[in-house]
């Protein structure tokens, strides 16, 4: 994982995602999840291009599912975008999200 | 300076990596690129317990890094992750702008983009994917551990995901809309057999509800017309695939239902331009097959490139 993606336990969640003073893209991720290990490489390419104006978290679903319950996330990856403390924009998930659409949605926040 | 290729194969599921081992075996300079990691529809299968090689079940996982392996061994390039956002395979050189950065050329492409889960285009289900409805059995199954789960469908990936999902669920109800499975017969048989599988015939789902998260499941039965929502915690669907040829629609007539229509050697009406796998009309849509179609479109490309280099 490069300096740009920070990996986060439940615990962490109201510090680093909530009270973030930048936008959040906080990525549910899982094992034995081939579309996870293929957003991984877009996701830390993406996070490059905005490093300082907006957060890039990851969170281990298996090690973090009361954080995926209150959230409501039941798939892996899901990406979930925060911005001042609150959900914003679509969620994306599944192994059909795109580079170019993860950059658009991180543009229109920051 | 586009990087030079003799071959580019678009997707590295079993026929872009059977294609590849065949070109990269002739000593072609060959790319495979895949928008996601190699595997195709395999690599999140479960288990293949038909492709010949294998005398025992072997994991989706396993056999897509066997193909990607070999594919490797002989000198194909895979470039996984990797968005095209510029194409033009209309002339005799074929350009791929990928990532929006670079470019890559060669005579010969052979599309072999695969097929996508198909979505059922109910209300709801938009909304609830990644919140309730997946069609990952493999990377989502662990969510619902202990919970009361639907699968949707009657094909062998329906009743071979239930079981796999049986691992985890409390509960796995089958809802498929024909009065029999379609699934061949040892599944279907495993999946009356198993404690944990309950089956709902002769019904379709209707819409999906929820407050936030998926609640409910609406279906219909079919020969009273009845209709009532079902609680459930999850629901996987598995009900077929759709091409993913939006790539060729600038260059080719698509045929019904978005496929590709091809010679008996994977050539489309495109010179240099060949389709292999799931996306081409045919009958019948296995690893098997798409293999087939992978090296027989890698050994009409080789003669076109003889041709073409004449």
């Amino acid at each position: 994982m490069s300096d740009n993606v920070t990996e986060i336990d439940g615990s962490r969640y109201e510090a680093e995602v909530l009270r973030s003073a930048v936008p959040v893209v906080l990525d549910f991720y899982s094992t034995e999840c081939p579309p996870c290990e293929a957003l991984a490489p877009k996701f830390e390419s993406v996070a490059e291009q905005f490093a300082g104006r907006a957060r890039f978290i990851k969170v281990f679903r298996q090690g973090n599912r009361e954080l995926a319950q209150k959230l409501g996330v039941t798939g892996s990856p899901t990406l979930v975008f925060f911005k001042d403390g609150v959900e914003v924009g679509e969620r994306m998930s599944g192994e059909e999200i795109k580079k170019s659409a993860l950059k658009a949605q991180v543009d229109a926040l920051v | 300076m586009a990087e030079r290729y003799d071959v580019i194969v678009i997707g590295a599921g079993p026929a872009g990596l059977a294609a590849a081992i065949y070109a990269a075996r002739a000593r072609l300079k060959t790319l495979v690129v895949d928008e996601s990691v190699p595997g195709g529809q395999v690599k999140t299968t479960h288990k293949v317990s038909n492709y010949p090689g294998f005398a025992e079940d072997v994991s989706g996982k396993e056999l897509a890094q066997a193909f990607t392996a070999q594919a490797t061994r002989f000198g194909a390039k895979i470039a996984k992750a990797i968005e095209i956002t510029g194409h033009e395979l209309s002339g005799k050189m074929k350009t791929l702008t990928l990532d929006e950065e670079d470019e890559v050329e060669a005579p010969v492409v052979i599309a072999a983009t695969g097929a996508k889960p198909r979505e059922l285009g109910l209300p709801g289900e938009s909304k609830f994917k990644g919140r309730g409805i997946s069609w990952c059995a493999t990377c989502d199954g662990a969510y619902f551990d202990g919970k009361d789960i639907h699968v949707i469908g009657g094909g062998n990936s329906a009743v071979e995901e239930a079981l796999f999902l049986t691992q985890f669920a409390k509960s796995v109800t089958i809802i498929h809309q024909f009065d029999e499975f379609q699934a061949e017969p040892a599944s279907v048989h495993e999946a009356y057999e198993n404690p944990k599988i309950k089956v709902l015939l002769s019904h379709e789902p209707r819409a999906f509800h929820g407050e936030g998260s998926l609640q409910s499941v609406e279906v219909e039965d079919l020969k009273t017309k009845e209709r009532k929502r079902l609680p459930t915690d999850g629901v996987f669907i598995f009900i077929g695939m759709v091409p993913r040829t939006d790539l060729l629609k600038g260059y080719i007539q698509l045929a019904q239902g978005g496929y590709v229509e091809t010679s008996e050697a994977m050539e489309t009406k495109v010179p240099g331009l060949f389709a292999a796998g799931d996306l081409r009309v045919k009958r019948f849509r296995q690893i098997t097959t798409a293999v087939a179609d992978g090296t027989i479109a890698a050994l009409a490309a080789q003669k076109y490139l003889k041709e073409y280099r004449a």
